[in-house]
């Protein structure tokens, strides 16, 4: 497969209920109410529960793995908040190839809420930026499965 | 009067460290996947794994910035168990800016997850319709239990004065 600056990614779209947001806050090991506890969301003057905005990370992740294959490495990714997502809307990651190298690439991300006609209602997270490893499905800190005991975090020169 | 005030200026350099009292496991990594619907097999078919590069079955990526579990916190009214750092500002509201992260390699389902969270930075700014803004700038470092870096995490807590002009502080 061929990459080039201003390829789009394959958008990636997901409703986020409430019950996935309680599977959520289980997963996560965070159980703080505001994820699902109707009173509690009341009492601070808000419509709904509130997505966790971490939980976009995991999609925008999820985006890039669907499209680049098991043998990608997302080494850098960092994220905006920008506006608060509800139970039972419907986000949707978009991306763009920003830059080409040998062995890596560089995307713009953003994740999106979905209106009533497919649009955009408005922008959850952006801009977001990933700077994704090609053929480097472990990582550059991994050792072969093995642990060392002696390996330290290698930097990527010229990363983002 | 500012937000950044001595006492939020002494809070950089602060440190919490936090080490799991077991290992992550190949459970957390699936439930995690389940949970925000990636059925990616990296997650659950350790024979898939094995054949893209990996030692087994691993975890999302993000997850190890996502979670809690390292921290063996009590369970606060609120339903809060993570790391906080207990900065609470009178007279304005805190919001998430965002998150940096980089990660190293993959998550093994043997990993004991150290978690060393610093805050990096306080800054002021004001915004456009004129309130003052305090920015927290706090810096996770994941290792395993040889001290191998895992991920790092940057986030920023952004507390926004209710009042333009009159905002009132205090770590």
């Amino acid at each position: 497969m061929t990459y080039e600056a201003g390829q789009e990614l394959p958008p990636l779209e997901r409703r986020i209920g409430l019950a996935d947001m309680i599977a959520y806050a289980g997963a996560t090991w965070d159980w703080y109410r505001l994820h699902y506890d109707p009173e509690f969301v009341a009492r601070q003057k808000l419509p709904a529960p509130v997505v966790d905005g971490q939980v976009f990370g995991a999609l925008l992740v999820e985006q890039i793995q669907d499209w680049l294959g098991p043998r990608c490495f997302v080494h850098k990714l960092d994220f905006s908040f920008k506006a608060l997502v509800f139970a039972e809307e419907t986000v949707r990651c978009e991306g763009t190839v920003t830059e080409v190298g040998d062995d890596y690439l560089v995307l713009e991300q953003r994740v999106v809420v979905v209106g009533a006609d497919g649009g955009v209602d408005r922008v959850a997270a952006g801009p977001a930026h990933a700077r994704v490893l090609l053929g480097t499905p472990d990582g550059p800190g991994a050792t072969s499965g093995t642990h060392s005991g002696t390996h330290s975090a290698s930097g990527e020169a010229g990363a983002k | 009067m500012t937000l950044l005030t001595d006492d939020i200026r002494a809070l950089v350099g602060r440190r919490k460290v936090y080490t799991a009292p077991e290992e992550f496991g190949a459970a957390s990594g699936r439930y995690f996947g389940l949970a925000i619907g990636d059925h990616n097999p990296l997650y659950s078919d350790p024979e898939y794994a094995r054949a893209q590069g990996l030692s087994g079955v691993t975890a999302p990526p993000t997850l190890i910035c996502e979670t809690n579990q390292y921290a063996n916190l009590p369970l606060t009214p609120d339903g809060d168990a993570g790391h906080n750092w207990g900065i609470e500002i009178a007279g304005t509201r805190k919001v998430r800016g965002g998150n940096s992260y980089t990660f190293h390699r993959r998550i093994r389902p043997e990993d004991v997850i150290t978690a060393t969270w610093e805050i990096a930075d306080a800054t002021e700014k004001t915004t456009r319709s004129g309130s003052e803004m305090l920015i927290i700038t706090s810096r996770a470092t994941y290792t395993d239990q040889h001290g191998e870096v895992l991920a790092e995490n940057e986030e920023t807590i952004i507390f926004v004065s209710l009042e333009p002009g009159a905002s009132g502080a205090g770590a």
